[in-house]
């Protein structure tokens, strides 16, 4: 199997949909692997070098969480196919709806996966073109804004500099993660201390149910004065060195020294700037305490 | 999105599948939390290894469900922490305070 080959991954014990999967990916110029064996499976999708896996949720053995903890962390062009009953399992639907994963019923729909195939095969031509064009940008510069109100809606946000250094191999997936996380960070400043004015204490005052960060949070992302306002992020990439800049219309603040981290600390808040500051190589505050600038040296031209 | 959670004997399992870096999934971990400890359940575990992030706000989550239990005379206990999230916990100095579920 070479790496120009689509290949695809099969977990079934049904000898003759193992067959039927074997024949297709023949006729259509694929390698294909099959394991009937729950760790072999495991082991082989840990390394994620298939384009396509087609798993059935009920071979023995075989623990949804590992499905649900590789459908997390497979690459975007990789699909996951879940072979599951009719009617779906409790299981198969819950991994489906958490994890943009696709469903397939018993029995297999042969012109589904071939389908299936045709995907995986674009996506995997996609990413090689992005893979080559993205390593020859010199610079690149993306301005995203969003709203407080958008931001209290909002899951993580990815941006997308970071994806296109990922994927032209410029930037490691652990770097990655860690402008990931400082960006959080700065966006959580930004959005919750910066435009909702709010104060981390409030987080250990319990009202009732809840506590008066939240129940203050609440409120004021209700009020158009606060819900309004907005936050700005700009990335910026000249070849060694990306920077972004986190900017809030709040009132500012004052970064004064990082908190002491204490062993065995159980206080709820107050991590945050720490996180931040280990995860880039410079943290800088500016516009009276409303902006802030990350930013991370490739790891290619870090001096030692 | 939501966090799967089994009873196996006397503990709780909640298995964390994706990164708990924003509202929603500290959310999601509160409730699996609750449903699991509404059980009755006092050691609970939690099974990090699908996570690849954890921020402040996943760690503020982490030490308030930490906090209830030991109100409770109970135990948040973690499986063994790997990569991002074991190097998070170190800097924060939390790696010592889960006891470790082997």
């Amino acid at each position: 199997m070479t790496s120009a080959q689509p290949s695809i991954l099969v977990a079934d014990s049904d000898e003759r949909r193992q067959g039927a999967l074997r024949a297709l990916c023949q006729a259509k110029g694929w390698g294909c692997q099959v394991v009937s064996d729950a760790s072999e499976f495991q082991q082989l999708v840990e390394a994620g070098t298939f384009d396509l896996v087609i798993a059935d949720v009920e071979m023995p053995g075989l623990d949804y969480k590992v499905l649900l903890g590789h459908a997390c962390r497979r690459k975007p062009s990789q699909l996951l196919v879940v072979v599951g009953d009719a009617k779906g399992s409790e299981t198969s639907l819950r991994m489906v709806r958490s994890n943009d994963t696709d469903l397939i019923a018993r029995p297999v729909d042969l012109d589904w996966v071939e389908r299936c195939m045709e995907q995986a095969t674009l996506s995997k031509r996609q990413e090689t073109r992005e893979q080559l064009a993205h390593s020859f940008v010199v610079s690149e510069r993306t301005e995203m804004r969003f709203s407080c109100k958008q931001l209290g809606e909002a899951q993580a946000i990815t941006l997308p500099i970071v994806a296109r250094l990922v994927a032209s191999r410029r930037l490691s997936d652990n770097d990655a993660r860690k402008i990931r996380l400082a960006v959080q960070e700065a966006l959580l400043n930004a959005f919750e201390h910066g435009n909702l004015e709010l104060d981390s204490r409030w987080k250990e005052e319990r009202l009732g149910e809840t506590d008066r960060f939240s129940a203050v949070r609440k409120e004021r992302l209700a009020d158009p004065k606060f819900a309004n306002r907005m936050v700005s992020v700009t990335s910026w990439f000249d070849g060694e060195v990306v920077e972004i800049v986190v900017k809030d219309q709040g009132g500012g603040f004052s970064p004064t020294r990082l908190r002491e981290i204490k062993k065995n600390d159980l206080s709820c808040f107050g991590r945050g700037l720490t996180l931040m500051t280990n995860a880039v190589d410079e943290v800088r505050f500016s516009s009276g305490g409303t902006e802030v600038t990350l930013v991370k040296r490739l790891a290619a031209t870090r001096s030692t | 999105m939501e966090f799967p959670t089994e009873v196996i004997g006397d503990k709780g399992y909640i298995h964390i599948t994706g990164d708990l870096d924003s509202e929603v999934a500290g959310e999601a971990l509160r409730s699996a939390f609750n449903q699991v400890y509404s059980q009755g359940t006092r050691t609970i575990v939690l099974d990090l290894s699908g996570a690849q992030i954890i921020n402040s706000y996943g760690i503020g989550k982490v030490l308030s469900c930490y906090q209830q239990l030991q109100a409770q005379r109970g135990v948040l206990m973690v499986k063994p922490l790997e990569g991002f999230v074991k190097e998070t916990f170190e800097l924060l100095m939390l790696d010592k305070l889960l006891p470790v579920d082997k």
